[in-house]
C-alpha cells in the first residue's frame, strides 16, 4: 500500500513540557493505525501538530509525499487531512446538517453537497437528525455526527480522537464498520483510543506513545503483553 | 550633525518623561499581565486620578501628601469596581473577549464624558505654579521634576518587582497568571489576585498622572491617546512581560524626544503610532533577547531581535 | 421641512454606519473602534478627490469608499495574521493616528476642514432635499438588504460557524483569517460610502466629526437596537438620532449637550451590555435544550 502521511523528527514543547519529541510515524492508504498511550502523552498534540493547529518547533509532516509544514490548517484541510476531536467540536448554532455542509468541498448548499452529507449521515445510521442541532442530541449521538462530518472531507488522511468515547451499544458496531469501510476504501487511519479491545478489532498496527516519543510500534497483542508498556500506560 | 551637549540633553529630558509612561505601562500590563484583560478602561482611572487630584489641590486646597492619598484611594475604588461589577460578571457569563472590549473601551468614554461635563475640554494643570527649579549639570539642565519622577518611577518598579518575587500575594498573581485555574486548584483565590492587579495599577496611575499633572496639561480625551503608548510598549514588551514592557516604554520615549531633532514637533505623536504598526508588522511577539534556543534548529517563530 | 429632511438624511446615514459596523462586530467577531476613521476616509476621498481632479461626484463617493476599504485590508491583514486582539489595537492606532494627520495637513484642511465639497445633487430647493432623501434612504435599505444577503445564506453558515467554534471551522478547510478581513473590508467600505454621502450632502467636513468618540454612538446603535440583527441597527439609528434633537429642545449651551450626549449613548450601551444583551431586537438566548441520553432523539427543555 502506498503512504498516504509520513512525520519526520517531528518535535514540539511548551515551556517545559514536551509533547512531541522526534516523533517518526507513517500511515498508508488502507490500513489503520491505533494510537495508545497514558493521557497527556501527547497523542492529541500529535494530531494537533499534523493538522497544523499548532506549529511544529522542528521536523516536518509530508502528505503523500509533499510537505505541508508552511501549510495553514485550513489548507491542510484541502489537502486532505480530516480530523474529529475527542469532544466532537460540533458547531452549536447549526443544524446537523449544515454541520456536515460546511464540511464538504464545496461548502455551499448546492443538492451534490447536500446529497453527499446525507449519504455519510446515513453511513452512521443519524439521517433522522438531519435537522436537529447538536445540542439536543446525546452526547454518543453528536460523536457519530462528528464521525460523519469527518468524512465529509474526501482526502485520504483521517484522525480520528476517541471516536468510541461515550459511545455504546449499536452505535458501537456503527463506528467499527464505518471506520473499516473508510480504510477499505484506501483511506489511511489513525485513531487515538482507550478502548482497546476497539483497536484489537480494528487496527493493524499500534503506536504507543509516552512523554511525547513513540516507544514502541508494533501489534497491540504485543503491547497488552508488555509488562513495561501496561506499567507506563496505567502507572503503579 | 548634532552637538553633543543638545544630544545628552534630549536624552535626559526623554529618561525623565519615560518615568510616567512606565507607570502607565506597567499598570496596563500588570492588569493584562493577570487577568488576561487588556483594560481600555485605564483612561477612566487616569482621568479619576488626576481629576481627584486637582480637585483636592486646587478646590479643597489639601496637602499634597494627602491629595495622592485621596487619589490613590478613589481610583482603587474604582479600578476595584470595575473588576468586582463589571470584570466579573462578564467572566461569569462567559462572555466572549469581545465583550470585554466592548465594556472597557466604552466605560473609558462613558467616564472621559463624565468628565468633560463637570471640568470641560480645557487643558488644565495640576498646579499653578508650573516652574521647578532647574540646575546644571555638567552641561545638562536638570530640573526637580525630572529628578523626583526618575526616583518614583524607578522605586515604584523595583517595589514592584520585590513585591511579586518574594510576597505571598505577589507570588498567588503570577500563578494565577500562569493558570488561574491550575492555581485555583491549589487554593489560590483568583479573585482576590484579579482585584489586586486592579489595585496595584491604581497606584501606579495615581503616580503617573501626579507626575504628568505636575509638568503637563491635562483635559479628559488626552488620557485615551496616553492609553496608546501603554499599550504600544505593553506589545512591543511581548504582552505577558511586565518589566520588558517598562523598557519598550523608554525606549519609545526616547525615539519619540530624539525625532524632535528631526521632524516637525506637530507629527511627534504620530511616531508612537507608526512605532505600533511597525510592532503588529514585525515583531507581533515583542521584541526578544536571542531566544534561548530549544530542541532542533529552533524555529522559534518571529521576533529575534535585539532588545531596546 | 429643511429639518426634517436634513434628520432623516442623518438617520439614513447613521443606519448605514451602524450596519455596517454591526457586519463587523457582530457577525465577524471583529472589534475596531476604526469606524468613524472609515467613515472620515470615504468624506475626506470623496472630497479631495471632486475638488482636486474634478471627477464627478458620484465616482468620488466610490473613490471615498475604495480608499477605506483598502486601508482596512491594510490594518486587517498585518494584524488578524497574529490575533483579534490585534486588530482592535490596530484599529485605535488607526483612528488616532489617521485622524492627527488630518487635523496637522493643510491639503485635508487642517483643524478648520474642508468646505467647498461639490454637491452630489443640488439641494437647495425645497423640494430637492427630498430627492436626497431619497438617495440616501436607497443607499440605507440596499446596504441591510446586502448584509441580510450576507448573512443569510451560504457565508452565513460559515461566519456563523466561525463565531461558534473558530479553531474547528480552519480544521474543516476554511480560512477564518479571509473571512474576517473581508467582513472588515466590506464594512468599512460601506462606512466610506457613508461618508461620502454625508460630505456631498453637507457640503463641509471637519476633523472633530470624526472623534474616536463617534465610536461610542455607533456602538450604543448597534448594542441598544439587536447585535447580530439585521434591522436593529437600524432601529438604534433611529432612536439614537432622536434623542440629540430632543436634548436640544432643552436648550441647554453646547458644551452641556455634547458631553450629556455622550453619557446618554454610553450609559445605554452598558444598561443594554448588562441587562439586555441581546438588545431590542434580538431573541432572548432560548430555554436550555438538554439532551436525553436514552430515548433517540427525544428532547427534554428545562
Amino acid at each position: 500500500m502506498s503512504e498516504v502521511l509520513r512525520t519526520r523528527g517531528l518535535s514540539k514543547r511548551f515551556g517545559g513540557v514536551v509533547v512531541a519529541d522526534r516523533v517518526d510515524l507513517m500511515l498508508e492508504g488502507g490500513r489503520i493505525v491505533g494510537l495508545v498511550g497514558p493521557n497527556g502523552a501527547g497523542k492529541t498534540s500529535l494530531f494537533n501538530l499534523i493538522a497544523g493547529t499548532v506549529a511544529a518547533d522542528s521536523g516536518s509532516v509530508l502528505l503523500n509525499g509533499a510537505p505541508i509544514d508552511d501549510q495553514p490548517m485550513h489548507a491542510r484541510a484541502r489537502l486532505g487531512i480530516s480530523r474529529s476531536w475527542q469532544h466532537n467540536r460540533l458547531f452549536p448554532s447549526l443544524s446537523v446538517l449544515d454541520n456536515l455542509v460546511l464540511a464538504g468541498r464545496d461548502p455551499r448548499d448546492t443538492s451534490v453537497t447536500r446529497e453527499r452529507a446525507m449519504a455519510q449521515l446515513e453511513k452512521v445510521r443519524m439521517t433522522q437528525a438531519a435537522h436537529r442541532f447538536p445540542t439536543e442530541l446525546s452526547y454518543g449521538k453528536q460523536k457519530l455526527i462528528s464521525l460523519a462530518r469527518a468524512l465529509m472531507n474526501e482526502g485520504n488522511c483521517l484522525l480520528l480522537d476517541e471516536p468510541m468515547a461515550g459511545v455504546e451499544g449499536p452505535a458501537y458496531d456503527s463506528i467499527q464498520r464505518v471506520v473499516r469501510d473508510e480504510a477499505a476504501a484506501g483511506r489511511a487511519i489513525l485513531v487515538i483510543e482507550h478502548n482497546i479491545s476497539f483497536i484489537k478489532d480494528l487496527c493493524d498496527r499500534a503506536v504507543f506513545m509516552f512523554a511525547g516519543r513513540i516507544i514502541r510500534t508494533g501489534t497491540i497483542d504485543e503491547m497488552v503483553e508488555s509488562a513495561e508498556l501496561t506499567e507506563l500506560y496505567f502507572g503503579t | 550633525m548634532f552637538d553633543r551637549g543638545i544630544l545628552l540633553q534630549v536624552l535626559w529630558t526623554s529618561i525623565a518623561a519615560a518615568s510616567f509612561q512606565v507607570l502607565l505601562t506597567i499598570a496596563f500590563a500588570l492588569v493584562l499581565k493577570v487577568t488576561k484583560i487588556w483594560n481600555f478602561a485605564q483612561p477612566a482611572l487616569m482621568g479619576v486620578a488626576f481629576y481627584t487630584l486637582f480637585v483636592a489641590v486646587n478646590w479643597v486646597g489639601a496637602p499634597i501628601p494627602a491629595a495622592i492619598l485621596i487619589a490613590f484611594l478613589v481610583t482603587a475604588a474604582f479600578g476595584f469596581a470595575i473588576e468586582r461589577f463589571a470584570f466579573q460578571t462578564l467572566r461569569e457569563r462567559g462572555s466572549e473577549s469581545i465583550t470585554f472590549f466592548i465594556f472597557t473601551l466604552i466605560f473609558a468614554q462613558l467616564v472621559i464624558y463624565v468628565l468633560t461635563l463637570a471640568f470641560t475640554t480645557e487643558p488644565v494643570f495640576l498646579f499653578a505654579n508650573m516652574m521647578s527649579p532647574t540646575t546644571l549639570v555638567g552641561g545638562v539642565v536638570v530640573s526637580a521634576w525630572d529628578v523626583s519622577s526618575i526616583i518614583v518611577a524607578v522605586v515604584l518598579t523595583l517595589a514592584l518587582l520585590v513585591f511579586l518575587r518574594y510576597t505571598r500575594l505577589g507570588q498567588y498573581m503570577i500563578a494565577v497568571a500562569d493558570n488561574a485555574d491550575l492555581a485555583e486548584a491549589y487554593g489560590i483565590s483568583k479573585r482576590q489576585s484579579y482585584a489586586a492587579a486592579m489595585v496595584i495599577a491604581a497606584l501606579f496611575i495615581t503616580a503617573a498622572m501626579y507626575l504628568f499633572g505636575s509638568k503637563l496639561a491635562v483635559f479628559p480625551e488626552l488620557t485615551l491617546h496616553m492609553m496608546i503608548f501603554a499599550v504600544v510598549a505593553t506589545i512591543l514588551g511581548g504582552i505577558d512581560r511586565i518589566f520588558p514592557a517598562a523598557l519598550a516604554a523608554v525606549g519609545i520615549s526616547l525615539l519619540q524626544q530624539l525625532s524632535v531633532l528631526v521632524i516637525d514637533s506637530r507629527w511627534q505623536p504620530l511616531i508612537v503610532f507608526s512605532v505600533l504598526f511597525v510592532a503588529i508588522i514585525f515583531f507581533p511577539r515583542g521584541i526578544r533577547l536571542p531566544a534561548r534556543r530549544v530542541v532542533g534548529d529552533g524555529r522559534t517563530g518571529v521576533g529575534t531581535a535585539e532588545a531596546t | 421641512m429643511e429639518f426634517l429632511g436634513s434628520m432623516l438624511i442623518q438617520i439614513g446615514i447613521f443606519t448605514i454606519l451602524a450596519t455596517s459596523f454591526n457586519l463587523i462586530i457582530g457577525y465577524g467577531g471583529l472589534m475596531s473602534i476604526a469606524h468613524p476613521i472609515f467613515f472620515a476616509l470615504g468624506a475626506y476621498g470623496s472630497a479631495l478627490a471632486t475638488l482636486t481632479t474634478g471627477v464627478p461626484v458620484p465616482i468620488g463617493i466610490m473613490l471615498g469608499a475604495g480608499l477605506a476599504t483598502l486601508a482596512s485590508v491594510a490594518i486587517s491583514l498585518p494584524s488578524l495574521r497574529v490575533s483579534g486582539d490585534y486588530l482592535v489595537i490596530a484599529s485605535v492606532g488607526f483612528q488616532l493616528g489617521v485622524l492627527q494627520i488630518i487635523k496637522n495637513s493643510e491639503w485635508t484642511g487642517g483643524p478648520g476642514g474642508l468646505s467647498n465639497i461639490p454637491p452630489l445633487i443640488d439641494t437647495t430647493g425645497p423640494a430637492a432635499i427630498w430627492s436626497y432623501v431619497a438617495i440616501v434612504a436607497l443607499a440605507a435599505i440596499a446596504t441591510i438588504l446586502a448584509v441580510r444577503r450576507l448573512v443569510g445564506g451560504d457565508l452565513g453558515r460559515a461566519i456563523t460557524a466561525m463565531r461558534d467554534d473558530e479553531e474547528a471551522f480552519s480544521a474543516l478547510g476554511h480560512d477564518a483569517m479571509r473571512l474576517k478581513i473581508l467582513l472588515f473590508a466590506f464594512g468599512s467600505g460601506l462606512a466610506g460610502l457613508a461618508g461620502g454621502l454625508y460630505g456631498h450632502y453637507f457640503l463641509f467636513v471637519t476633523p472633530e466629526q470624526f472623534e474616536v468618540l463617534y465610536s461610542a454612538a455607533m456602538l450604543t446603535m448597534v448594542v441598544v437596537g439587536g447585535i447580530r440583527t439585521v434591522w436593529g441597527p437600524a432601529l438604534g439609528a433611529v432612536l439614537l438620532q432622536l434623542l440629540p434633537s430632543a436634548i436640544n429642545f432643552l436648550k441647554l449651551p453646547s458644551s452641556v449637550t455634547g458631553p450629556l450626549q455622550g453619557i446618554i449613548f454610553t450609559t445605554l450601551v452598558l444598561v443594554f451590555m448588562f441587562a439586555r444583551p441581546q438588545g431590542l431586537l434580538g431573541r432572548a438566548p432560548g430555554a436550555q435544550v438538554v439532551a436525553e441520553e436514552d430515548d433517540p432523539l427525544e428532547v427534554r427543555v428545562k
